[in-house]
This record gives structure tokens, C-alpha cells and sequence, in this order.
């Protein structure tokens, strides 16, 4: 494997597992907020990233690259106290992955461009399961 | 070598100046062929029909079924950012041909009334069928385009999931 031509394949990869990281954390937080059955989605939402924190260690592995490790803590955009804020806290970090998915689709490899889409569009159909509203451009300032 | 280099890149202008001069004022498409569309410009204009092929289903559902709007207009509104971020993309080169039109096929007619659940579902799987469609046509783009479409599916895949909510509750 080429490690220099990977540079930013790798740099894309860190940039997705600070992302999913910070919101795995933030999951953590939120389901303690939430009510029963949001809380099982929170959950299984949780699992999943566990799952994908593992397959980014992976692929930044097979690339020659150290998997950042995550922060002890995270702070949060704002205070969790209420189910409605928890509910607004995973809407929010769905769509900073998304954001960090897309960099993933900026990249030329067909592969991590294709899976890093389908990512993105798992997080804008779990942001609106959390919000009840959808937007024109998940994980995009434009 | 270089001399001769450039003399021969002179004498390729002069060729291709000829026929500018010969065909005096008849305009740019005179001077020949114009420059191909690259494959992104395929890729957008594709785009740009789906969304108005989107726009007129939404409008059409919203005459049909008057009870939705509240629920569809924000979406609508959504279509139509997607549309103007993809239009302001597509920069066409002087002197092509034109396209007959962007907008394609559509859904057409005063739309009779009908029951929101069956609108609702349309609209669902026409939503799911567009953010599959734009997701199979990233490889090969610029990044910045990709990125927008890959946005853009995303979306669409949610306005899904928002569409299927409210079928649920009806």
C-alpha cells in the first residue's frame, strides 16, 4: 500500500472516527435523558457506531495510520437536561457525522466514496427519527 | 527544437484562425463543433430534471391532497434548494447546443383528490428511488459534486423516512 497516495484517505478516516467518537459519547449521554423506547434507539444507535469505531480502527490500520483515541470527555453544544434536548443532541451529532461522512464522498477512491454516501444518508434518516424535521443539505454548509 | 516547436504551434493557430476569419460574423458556432460536455455535465443535468420531475409530484400532491400541505411544503422547499444549488453548478459553454429541455417528463393534470395515505406513499418511494439513483452516480465526480449530491440523496433518503412518519400516524 501506498501510505504517501493514502494521506488523505487516512486524514479523511480520522476526521469520521473523531466524528463518530464524539457521538458515541454523546449517545451515551443523551439516552440517560431519554424515555424508554427512545432510549432503545439510542442504544442500537450506540451499538452501531461501536461497531463502526472498530471498522475505522480497521481500514486507518490496513492504511499505516494510528486510530485516534477518544477523549475521556466531550462537550457538549448544550446543556442535556430534558428528553427534548436529548433528542436535539442526537440530531446534532448525526449531523456532524454526516458532515465527517461527506469528507469521506470527497475523496477518489470509489469504495470509501461510496460507502461514506450511504453513511451520510443513515445519519440524515436517523437526524429526522430524532427531530421530526428534515433539511435541504445534511452535513453541508453551503 | 523549441523554434521549431513553436513554429509548428504557430502554424496550428493560423489553421484553426482560417476559418474564424472566412466565416466572418456568423458567430461562435461557425468556428466549429463546440467543446464537449464532460461527464459531469450529464450527471447534472440528470440531476436537475429529477428535482423538477420532484417539484411538480409535490405540487401535483399538495392540489390532491390540500390537508398535506403543512406536511409537504417544507420539503417542497427543500426541492427547490437542491434544484438552484445544482443549477448554479451546470455552467453550459457558449455556442452548445441547446438542451431541449431541463425539466423532462412531468407528472402532469389537475390532480383529483386523493386519500393522503396513497400521496404520502408515492411521494415515499418516488424519495427513495431518487437518493438510490444520485448515490449510483458519484464515482467519477469532481469532490465538491459529489459531495453535493451525496447532501442531496441524503436528503431525499430522509424526506423518506419524514414521508413514512407521517403515513404511520396518519
Amino acid at each position: 500500500m501506498n501510505r504517501a497516495a493514502d494521506a488523505p484517505a487516512s486524514a479523511a478516516l480520522q476526521v469520521v472516527l473523531a466524528a463518530v467518537n464524539a457521538a458515541i459519547y454523546g449517545y451515551g449521554v443523551a439516552g440517560a435523558r431519554l424515555g424508554p423506547g427512545p432510549r432503545a434507539a439510542a442504544q442500537q444507535t450506540w451499538t452501531e457506531l461501536q461497531a463502526i469505531r472498530d471498522d475505522l480502527a480497521s481500514m486507518l490500520a490496513a492504511r499505516g495510520a494510528q486510530p485516534t483515541a477518544a477523549r475521556a470527555a466531550y462537550q457538549l453544544p448544550f446543556p442535556v437536561h430534558s428528553p427534548h434536548a436529548a433528542a436535539s443532541l442526537a440530531g446534532y451529532l448525526e449531523d456532524r457525522l454526516a458532515a465527517a461522512y461527506l469528507g469521506l464522498v470527497a475523496l477518489e477512491d470509489p469504495q470509501l466514496r461510496s460507502w461514506g454516501a450511504r453513511q451520510a444518508q443513515a445519519c440524515a434518516v436517523r437526524a429526522t427519527g430524532w427531530t421530526g424535521r428534515t433539511t435541504a443539505f445534511p452535513g453541508l454548509r453551503l | 527544437m523549441r523554434a521549431e516547436l513553436k513554429r509548428r504551434s504557430v502554424l496550428a493557430v493560423t489553421v484553426a484562425a482560417v476559418p474564424a476569419l472566412a466565416a466572418g460574423c456568423k458567430g461562435v458556432g461557425a468556428l466549429g463543433p463546440p467543446p464537449r460536455e464532460g461527464p459531469e455535465v450529464a450527471v447534472l443535468r440528470g440531476a436537475i430534471r429529477a428535482e423538477n420531475v420532484m417539484i411538480a409530484r409535490y405540487r401535483s400532491a399538495m392540489s390532491a391532497a390540500p390537508q398535506l400541505r403543512g406536511t409537504l411544503s417544507p420539503v417542497l422547499s427543500q426541492h427547490e434548494a437542491h434544484l438552484a444549488a445544482l443549477r448554479a453548478r451546470l455552467i453550459v459553454p457558449a455556442g452548445a447546443p441547446s438542451q431541449p429541455s431541463l425539466s423532462g417528463p412531468v407528472p402532469s393534470g389537475a390532480a383529483a383528490a386523493e386519500p393522503p395515505a396513497g400521496v404520502l406513499a408515492r411521494l415515499e418511494a418516488a424519495e427513495s428511488a431518487a437518493a438510490s439513483a444520485l448515490t449510483r452516480r458519484l464515482a467519477g465526480l469532481s469532490p465538491s459534486l459529489a459531495q453535493l449530491l451525496a447532501s442531496i440523496a441524503a436528503s431525499e433518503a430522509s424526506h423518506a423516512t419524514l414521508l413514512r412518519a407521517h403515513r404511520d400516524t396518519g
